[in-house]
């Protein structure tokens, strides 16, 4: 386990470096110049001119880069071009937003998608199966961009139980949970219903029964745990989604999180802002893939990592 | 029976993810209900920066000027008025002398004096300011301090439309560019005072209660950053938002009249849009195609069917607002007939009649934003009637407006904001404003306009200034480096209940330092 954490964590290294090099070199291969934007129409030639000197944007890009990596490695992520705060700041703030969103939709997704799974796997070929299936391919094909609007519409316009937008209370957080939860939760049911269906079959569940276990342990104890590992693949891989922000959710619900900042950092060609905002989920993907190796062995112990 | 699981059944991380959860909420300062007596503004991008010597977009902009006191400000009928000036005058074509009100306080309590004012405008000239405000500055040689309350600005000559400078926010002296540790701007003297910073979310601001001009009748404001326009006009059925001004779809206005008991108002806008056209391009270099182009686009249609009246037909950059409006310029109604004679005489017949064949090919560029598409689609099939096919091509802010100013192109849409002093011309039109030095992004070059502009400048004489300026209308509107399409109303939503606000033709908010909720 040690060599395994070891080797993970040597492997950290360059995956965040391939991430933000080829952002770096992405970046500035599209077209744009922050200068223009940063000074404006009436800016002169010479005021640009000396603008970029001093940003350092005259130089090389090779030797841009090279400075970008010393200061990295000094921790420091440079100041937005637009903004009045380090790029450290500003994500910072925004941060905790994301965080909190993509938390409580993964709450959201589990406690959907889990007794609807479950159900769905013990009563096979039944109303709740097939509602459960219905449920999952609604789930698929209602894009967030239109279930957001309709949320608001019943809950907060129709109904007055949520605000409509924004980050304030817990009750500005059930709507835009539920968008991007409710998406999720349909992959999840589909996934963990397959996996139960396969684990029921097979000779350790018999054997269970035929020692006169109850049901609901066989379920919990042998079962389900046994089905999860295909399941966990997939929501660490939703997570991290969620971690790099979700642009259309975060904007429909006015949420200040990652995803619309680094879009907004794009578009005003902000360079050390999206270079910030990309290491930051790169390495959000890393620490989640780590966390999701470590729950493997947690769940079936059988896993090994080579010790 | 009920099961009582061994502990190591429990999943151990829903503990974990509460926990967290706790934490971040308990991160967060309370949910914001709106103060007493605040009003709501809706807005759809964040203020970037509201330091008025840095702010170039519109919303910070518009904040900035509830915040921040300038020696002159335009009123609703775009005229400068006194504001921290007392008393102004020109004591000669380059200098221009202003005594100061000796009765205003930032909002720390120190006095506003003309010490303040001289930095503010030395701190934007200084070379090391990286200031998007130093151009327009460029014309001031120096600033004289010449008593407590008195200062002389001195021009490198005479240079009419420096006066828009005058209406520059002033921050006390020795402000840093950088801000403090919770991102606030330096203090301002306006009517407002910046209360709270949420980045990306709000902007709230605290009634300056010893504001020079009587207090403001409103407790505050919050600035909501809501980006998507639908979502603003539920937050406005909800309750959540008082006001929105602009930025909302054609099709919103008959829902909100419907459902909501908003006041709608609408009101002439000064944001000019246009068709821009490559005068590099061989057969855009013609004037004939040019104006056939203008004849074959049916505004009238699309201000009907697509923009739900929300616009008003242009003949020209300058709306009628303008103290340098001329009427009196040439327009290009519909007329697909009159298109196909002129691109006949220009040289480009239809090669097959009624066929299918097109007589020449352009490209169109536009943004991605659903709204441009949708017209941009318009023009192309209007275009296609009088034999011009057009290939359109949109892109991404950044992309496009990158192309624009490189001049790769052969039609594109934008709109110009924000027109004050007819003096935008010489940006735009004049042969030596070519990107990087300025905007004439059509590459256009015409020295009889070249000539006009020099002049109109230089110019003091408002009556002198307005003849020049109806010359150039006269003369664009004949040539046509752009394809005027429409000046955009302003429209404001607001609660009934909401008193006092005057609309401004650029959209300025500052009125609200007057309105009330009744």
């Amino acid at each position: 386990m040690k060599r395994f954490l070891l080797q993970r964590l040597l492997l950290f290294l360059p995956t965040l470096l391939g991430a933000v090099s080829l952002v770096f070199v992405l970046i500035h291969l599209i077209p744009g110049d922050p200068v223009e934007v940063m000074l404006g129409e009436t800016a002169s030639a010479a005021d640009k001119e000396a603008l970029r000197r001093s940003l350092g944007f005259d130089r090389p890009l090779a030797a841009q880069y090279r400075a970008f990596l010393v200061n990295l490695v000094s921790g420091d992520l440079g100041r937005s071009l637009y903004e009045p705060a380090s790029v450290g700041e500003i994500i910072r703030s925004r941060l905790p937003a994301t965080l909190q969103l993509a938390l409580c939709a993964m709450i959201a997704a589990l406690l959907i998608s889990f007794p609807l799974a479950t159900l769905a796997a013990i009563r096979r070929g039944g109303w709740i199966d097939r509602a459960a299936l219905t449920f999952s391919l609604l789930g698929l094909s209602l894009p967030n961009f239109w279930l957001g609007p309709l949320l608001m519409i019943v809950f907060s316009i129709e109904l007055g139980w949520t605000p409509v937008s924004g980050r304030g209370g817990f009750d500005h957080l059930v709507l835009p949970a539920i968008t991007l939860g409710l998406g999720m939760s349909a992959i999840l049911v589909r996934i963990l219903r397959a996996s139960l269906l396969q684990v029921i079959h097979q000779d350790y569940v018999q054997t269970a029964r035929a020692k006169g276990l109850p049901e609901k342990q066989i379920w919990l104890k042998h079962v389900l745990r046994n089905a999860l590992l295909s399941v966990v693949t997939i929501m660490s891989l939703q997570f991290g989604g969620l971690l790099a922000g979700s642009l259309i959710t975060e904007t429909i619900f006015s949420w200040p999180g990652i995803g619309r900042l680094t879009v907004q950092a794009i578009q005003t060609r902000d360079y050390p802002l999206v270079q910030g905002c990309v290491l930051v989920i790169a390495i959000s993907y890393v620490l989640i893939n780590f966390a999701t190796d470590l729950l493997y062995k947690l769940i079936d112990p059988r896993v090994s990592y080579g010790d | 029976m009920s099961i009582v699981l061994p502990a190591r059944y429990h999943c151990p991380f829903l503990p974990v993810i509460f926990g967290l959860l706790l934490i971040f909420n308990g991160c967060r300062s309370p949910a914001g209900d709106r103060p007493p007596g605040y009003l709501v503004v809706g807005i759809e991008s964040y203020p970037l920066r509201l330091d008025p010597r840095y702010s170039t977009d519109a919303n910070s902009v518009r904040v900035g000027h509830l915040i921040y006191d300038s020696l002159l400000r335009s009123d609703e009928r775009s005229v400068l008025r006194r504001q921290l000036a007392e008393d102004w005058r020109m004591l000669d074509d380059r200098t221009y002398l202003f005594e100061l009100r000796k009765d205003v306080k930032f909002h720390d309590g120190r006095p506003l004096t003309a010490a303040d004012v001289k930095f503010t405008y030395e701190s934007i000239l200084s070379p090391d300011s990286l200031s998007p405000k130093r151009g327009p500055l460029k014309p001031l040689r120096a600033v004289e301090q010449s008593g407590a309350y008195q200062l002389r600005f001195h021009l490198h000559g005479a240079h009419a439309p420096f006066v828009e400078q005058f209406t520059l926010g002033i921050v006390p002296a020795g402000s840093s560019a950088a801000v403090d540790s919770e991102h606030r701007p330096p203090p301002g003297s306006g009517a407002f005072r910046v209360e709270a910073l949420q980045s990306g979310e709000k902007v709230t601001l605290r009634a300056n209660l010893d504001y020079w001009e009587g207090r403001p009748r409103l407790a505050g404001l919050v600035f909501k950053n809501v980006p998507d326009a639908m979502v603003r006009v539920l937050e406005f059925k909800q309750g959540a938002i008082d006001f929105m001004q602009n930025d909302l779809e054609p099709d919103m206005l008959p829902w909100l009249e419907k459902n909501t008991g908003a006041d709608i108002e609408m009101h002439q806008g000064t944001t000019f849009q246009y068709i821009g056209v490559n005068l590099t391009h061989p057969i855009l270099r013609r004037h004939k195609v040019r104006q056939a182009i203008a004849c074959a686009i049916d505004r009238d249609a699309i201000i009907r069917h697509l923009l739900n009246d929300l616009v008003t037909e242009a003949g020209g950059l300058l709306s009628p607002h303008n103290w340098a409006y001329d009427g009196g310029a040439r327009r290009w109604p519909y007329d697909p007939e009159r298109a196909k004679r002129l691109l006949d005489e220009a040289g480009y017949p239809d090669p097959d009649g009624d066929g299918p064949l097109a007589r020449f090919r352009l490209s169109f560029k536009t943004t991605n934003i659903d709204l441009r598409r949708r017209l941009a689609e318009t023009f192309k099939e209007q275009l296609m009637r009088v034999g011009i096919e057009i290939e359109l091509r949109s892109y991404e802010w950044g992309t496009f407006f990158s192309d624009v100013k490189r001049g790769n192109f052969h039609l594109y849409s934008l709109a110009w904001v924000g027109i004050e002093d007819p003096d935008v011309y010489y940006q735009i039109f004049h042969s030596t404003a070519v990107p990087p030095d300025g905007d004439n992004r059509g590459r256009y070059n015409n020295p009889e306009l070249d000539r006009l502009l020099e002049r109109g400048r230089a110019t003091l004489d408002r009556t002198e200034r307005q003849r020049i300026y109806g010359e150039v209308q006269r003369l664009l509107a004949e040539d046509l480096p752009y394809i005027p399409l429409w000046w955009w109303k302003n429209v404001i939503v607001k609660k009934p209940g909401l008193r006092g606000f005057v609309p401004y033709p650029d959209g300025d908010l500052i009125s609200l330092k007057k309105a009330r909720l009744g």
